[in-house]
């Protein structure tokens, strides 16, 4: 069915040609960052079945990508602290615009569009006040910064469009850096990560923190299911010998769940979980642990573990029908069921799905 | 619950030849860490009866004392897993950076208030971490306000405080690493934070890489700033005079370790001694600037600039070559950490 907002959404991509949509490079599913086997690194398109659809060059090693809802254009970042961004044609890779942090802003790495397209949301550090940030860019006015916003805490990293298209949930994983100290830490007594919902225009619309006890768990990546239920994934600042739970389920108005795997198996995390995917059908939520080498699996229903799955490096992951596809830092592209590529590329950290 | 568990890759790497990780964590922990710690133990012991002697901030004795201890813990502050981070220990002796000015604030509120948890050695241990450990007693002792504020009986107390928190922070990490510690890394097990040895290995080898880090990006990348803007104020412990000595010392500790997790790998061990060798002896160099007031002048930050190089010289190694050598390289996201 055709909505009104994706009428519209539709409209605007078409004035704005010759840009195309994404069935001009393959009709992708996700967007990876990668490095090839001389050094360089890439911007890849990957489908559910594992075919890369296209791959375009990249300056340095990416993080995150935030896919454009509808042209096949792509916002690659570089890792934190970056001052750059580039908005790439997937086409042929031509950079159409680089993305410059303000003065005494760096980027943290992730971005979202609105649901219309003409609107990128990034997460940013305000370095000198220590406070997060959500810059806005005009993509109908060739991506101009049009003004920024709280992001509701310090050190925002992943950000997502809620599904009424009206509502930002944001990752403040509470860790304060500066880029005068690269990517040093500096307030792990004292930091306080929380669950930030606030509208596209700024407004706080709601705060979610966690139990004291768990200060030290940096909310980092999200992920969000049709009927607004938010999966976010956390990363343990604390001792090493720690289970604390990595993953958190929430609905807007409720208390968080945490969901943990038995203690041997939520050990083998080792307090870092890298990703985080919900499956299609809303019944499946996924982590992953580079560090761990490993893959849980939970029931969003029951919030039980129901599958856990070892792999090297694995960190990408992203949603299929009823399951995930991930991806790892040894080229491995699997599924639950099997392995399903081996590529000569080391995947990078996230496995961004295109969702039009 | 259904469980599905299969492999999907295994380890792509192989060691060069065969290493006994146990023996170069047994080493670490006997000539390194258990030394280190003692010293710790002793000078913070010290630094407690000169404060309980003449709490005075201009005592000659307790500034001498708050010297030997500040030593003790850069010649172990890398050792950042395990004893030192149970109940915020490591924090608790050094806050640092402060970036919102923490330690002036909360000292400034105790203060005021003359509150009287300085009194109560328990209830202390439950104040800010800001408002304790070494850089909390160098406030106290030469910031030329905090120094000054409020009743002398009030800072006394205050002073005398930290100092034994200071002794009892560090003697409970030592008693940790006389009991329980040594035992986890020795003998690898599935419930415990190492399940091999080589796990207890790549911790050690963290320890080193984060501790050069921290000195390149943190204790000279602060006060360099950049080039239009340099921030000499932000250098580490610079009101009493320490910011160089912290990197020599620290160096100096870092290259210990470094070289018993080389004993076995010939190559690296040869190029890690020459670059620290490089390194402390450009700091050497440094000592006519010993809080880097230079990095607002052109030749003066150079000169700066130049030790962040030489200690970014053996990062290099360690990550590029003695990593591999102890087959502890991280993964290329596990290693990534965002």
């Amino acid at each position: 069915m055709v909505t009104r907002r994706r009428m519209l959404a539709g409209l605007a991509a078409t004035s704005l040609l010759p840009s195309a949509g994404w069935s001009s490079v393959g009709t992708p599913d996700y967007l990876s960052a990668a490095r090839a086997p001389d050094g360089t690194y890439l911007l890849a398109g990957l489908t559910t079945t594992d075919e890369i659809t296209f791959t375009i060059p990249l300056p340095a090693r990416g993080h995150a990508a935030a896919a454009h809802p509808e042209r096949a254009e792509a916002v690659a970042f570089a890792r934190r602290p970056g001052t750059f961004a580039l908005v790439m044609d997937c086409r042929d890779g031509a950079v159409l615009k680089t993305l410059t942090a303000p003065e005494s802003r760096h980027f943290y790495g992730h971005g979202t569009f609105s649901a219309d397209g003409a609107t990128l949301f990034t997460s940013e550090n305000d370095y000198e006040a220590g406070e997060g940030i959500i810059g806005l860019w005009d993509v109908t006015r060739n991506y101009a910064r049009i003004g920024e916003f709280s992001s509701g805490g310090v050190g925002p990293h992943d950000l997502k469009l809620m599904p009424n298209g009206e509502t930002l949930v944001v990752a403040n994983g509470g860790i304060e850096t500066h880029p005068d100290m690269g990517r040093s830490k500096l307030n792990i007594p004292v930091m306080a990560p929380n669950l930030s919902y606030v509208t596209t225009s700024g407004v706080p619309v709601e705060d979610v923190t966690l139990p004291a006890a768990l200060h030290k768990n940096s909310i980092r990546h999200l992920a969000v299911r049709q009927d607004g239920m938010v999966a976010f994934a956390m990363q343990w600042q604390g001792s090493k010998s720690a289970t604390h739970p990595l993953l958190g389920l929430h609905q807007r108005g409720t208390e968080v769940k945490l969901l943990t795997a038995p203690p041997k198996a939520q050990q083998q995390l080792q307090g870092y979980a890298g990703s985080v995917a919900l499956s299609n059908d809303g019944n499946l939520v996924a982590i992953t642990s580079p560090r761990g080498n490993v893959l849980h699996v939970f029931d969003t229903g029951t919030g039980q573990p129901s599958a856990i799955l070892s792999a090297k490096d694995v960190c990408g992951v992203g949603p299929t029908s009823d399951g995930f596809v991930f991806t790892t830092g040894t080229g491995i592209i699997g599924t639950l069921q099997s392995t399903t590529a081996q590529h000569a590329l080391q995947w990078d950290n996230h496995l961004i799905a295109i969702t039009p | 619950m259904r469980m599905i568990a299969f492999a999907a890759s295994l380890l792509l790497s192989t060691p060069v030849w065969a290493q006994d990780s146990a023996a170069l964590v047994d080493t670490a922990i006997t000539d390194h860490i258990l030394p280190g710690f003692t010293s710790l133990a002793n000078a913070s012991e010290a630094l407690k009866s000169a404060a309980a002697t003449d709490c005075r901030s201009d005592s000659e004795a307790l500034r001498t004392a708050y010297h030997k201890g500040f030593d003790a813990w850069m010649a172990v502050n890398h050792l950042r897993f395990g004893p030192t981070e149970a109940d915020e220990r490591a924090f608790a002796l050094a806050f640092w950076p402060d970036t919102k000015g923490f330690a002036p604030k909360s000292l400034s509120k105790l203060i005021a208030a003359e509150d009287p948890v300085v009194a109560d050695q328990a209830e202390f241990s439950e104040v800010s971490v800001a408002a304790r450990g070494f850089f909390a007693m160098e406030f106290l002792l030469y910031d030329d306000r905090i120094s000054q504020l409020g009743d002398d009986a009030y800072r006394c107390s205050l002073i005398q405080a930290v100092a034994n928190d200071i002794n009892r922070n560090a003697d409970a990490i030592l008693t940790d690493w006389q009991s329980t510690y040594p035992t986890l890394m020795r003998t690898p097990s599935p419930e415990g934070p190492y399940t091999t040895d080589l796990a207890a290995v790549a911790e050690l080898f963290k320890a080193l890489d984060t501790g050069l880090q921290f000195n390149e990006e943190a204790r000279l990348g602060r006060p360099l700033g950049t080039f239009d803007k340099p921030r000499p104020r932000r250098a580490e412990a610079r009101r009493s005079g320490r910011s160089l000595q912290n990197i020599s010392v620290s160096l100096s500790s870092l290259e210990q370790l470094a070289s018993i997790l080389s004993a076995q790998s010939p190559s690296p061990s040869d190029n890690l001694t020459a670059a620290f060798e490089s390194a402390l002896s450009h700091a050497e160099e440094l000592q006519d600037d010993p809080v880097f007031a230079g990095v607002s002048d052109i030749q003066g930050r150079l000169r700066v600039e130049i030790l962040q190089q030489y200690i970014g010289n053996i990062r290099d190694i360690v990550l590029q070559e003695l990593g591999p050598a102890l087959d502890v390289t991280a993964g290329f996201n596990a290693l990534d950490g965002d």
